[in-house]
């Protein structure tokens, strides 16, 4: 299936902090995914998590909803969920929504892993 | 130093003046709403549409199947969209369909608070991206319709 396959997620870590890296479409299908390994990352201990959208290309409500829910159960634990957005269209799904007044957003990785 | 856009057709070049429909059904699964986003993006380039607004459809599109089938998988039924051009406009319905026998489907109903979040967002971007857009539950039937209008340059 073409969702499938145009969906990527790659763990990693920079200074300690775990950084997901997302790309292709990430919409009913794929956000499951990203929603297991947030939680996953919580579970282990992770209080701070970067998620990179640079490579994303699609995201739907769904997406957004996982995205606002890994982020209210990190800050619940004095965390933070961190996003690092550049595309165009996509920082306007973040801005119609509102979400880039709740959204800790940066333009790179090192931004928001040094924030 | 950034690089400018990708060039694309202007709005109205290449438009199909004289509009037509295209019908797509497919099982309700996750896996499958990439369709309507395809079958959008045809449509759109179709009907005229520059690119930014061809993004818009889609995720537009994406989340109509979503208040229609309520993000959930049901093999045995069927969403049913329909994809109308014409008058610089794409009109956009979607429905569920049953197997004949089958009793009337409830209006879903977010279970969780990552659902009730993505209903949430999902009605604030189709507030944002269509011109009009609405829904209605009646005899055990979803139904969701929503109008885009070619937008011109400035």
């Amino acid at each position: 299936m073409t969702t499938e396959a145009d969906f990527t997620l790659t763990p990693g870590e920079e200074r300690g902090v775990p950084v997901v890296t997302v790309g292709g479409e990430v919409d009913l299908a794929t956000a499951p995914r990203l929603a297991e390994h947030l939680e996953g990352l919580g579970e282990s201990g992770a209080t701070t998590v970067v998620v990179d959208l640079t490579e994303v290309r699609f995201v739907d409500s769904t997406a957004l909803g996982v995205l606002v829910a890994a982020m209210k159960r990190l800050r619940a634990g004095g965390g933070d969920l961190r996003l690092v957005v550049t595309e165009p269209h996509l920082a306007k799904v973040f801005s119609i929504t509102g979400l880039d007044d709740v959204f800790a957003i940066y333009p790179t990785t090192a931004d928001a892993v040094s924030a | 130093m950034s690089s400018p856009a990708p060039a694309g057709p202007a709005p109205g070049e290449g438009e199909d003046e004289a509009g037509g429909t295209v019908e797509l059904s497919f099982p309700v699964r996750p896996d499958l709403v990439f369709l309507a986003r395809m079958t959008g993006t045809a449509v759109a380039s179709r009907a005229g549409f520059g690119i930014d607004q061809v993004e818009d459809l889609r995720l537009a599109i994406d989340e109509l199947c979503l208040t229609v089938t309520g993000g959930g998988e049901d093999g045995r039924r069927r969403l049913r969209l329909s994809f109308e051009w014409g008058d610089h406009a794409i009109r956009v319905h979607g429905r569920l369909e049953a197997p004949a026998g089958d009793g009337a489907t409830p209006a879903a109903t977010p279970e969780t608070e990552i659902e009730a979040t993505s209903t949430e967002l999902s009605e604030r971007i189709l507030d944002a991206l269509v011109d009009e857009h609405g829904s209605e539950h009646v005899d055990g039937v979803t139904r969701a319709w929503m109008v885009v209008r070619r937008r011109h340059r400035p």
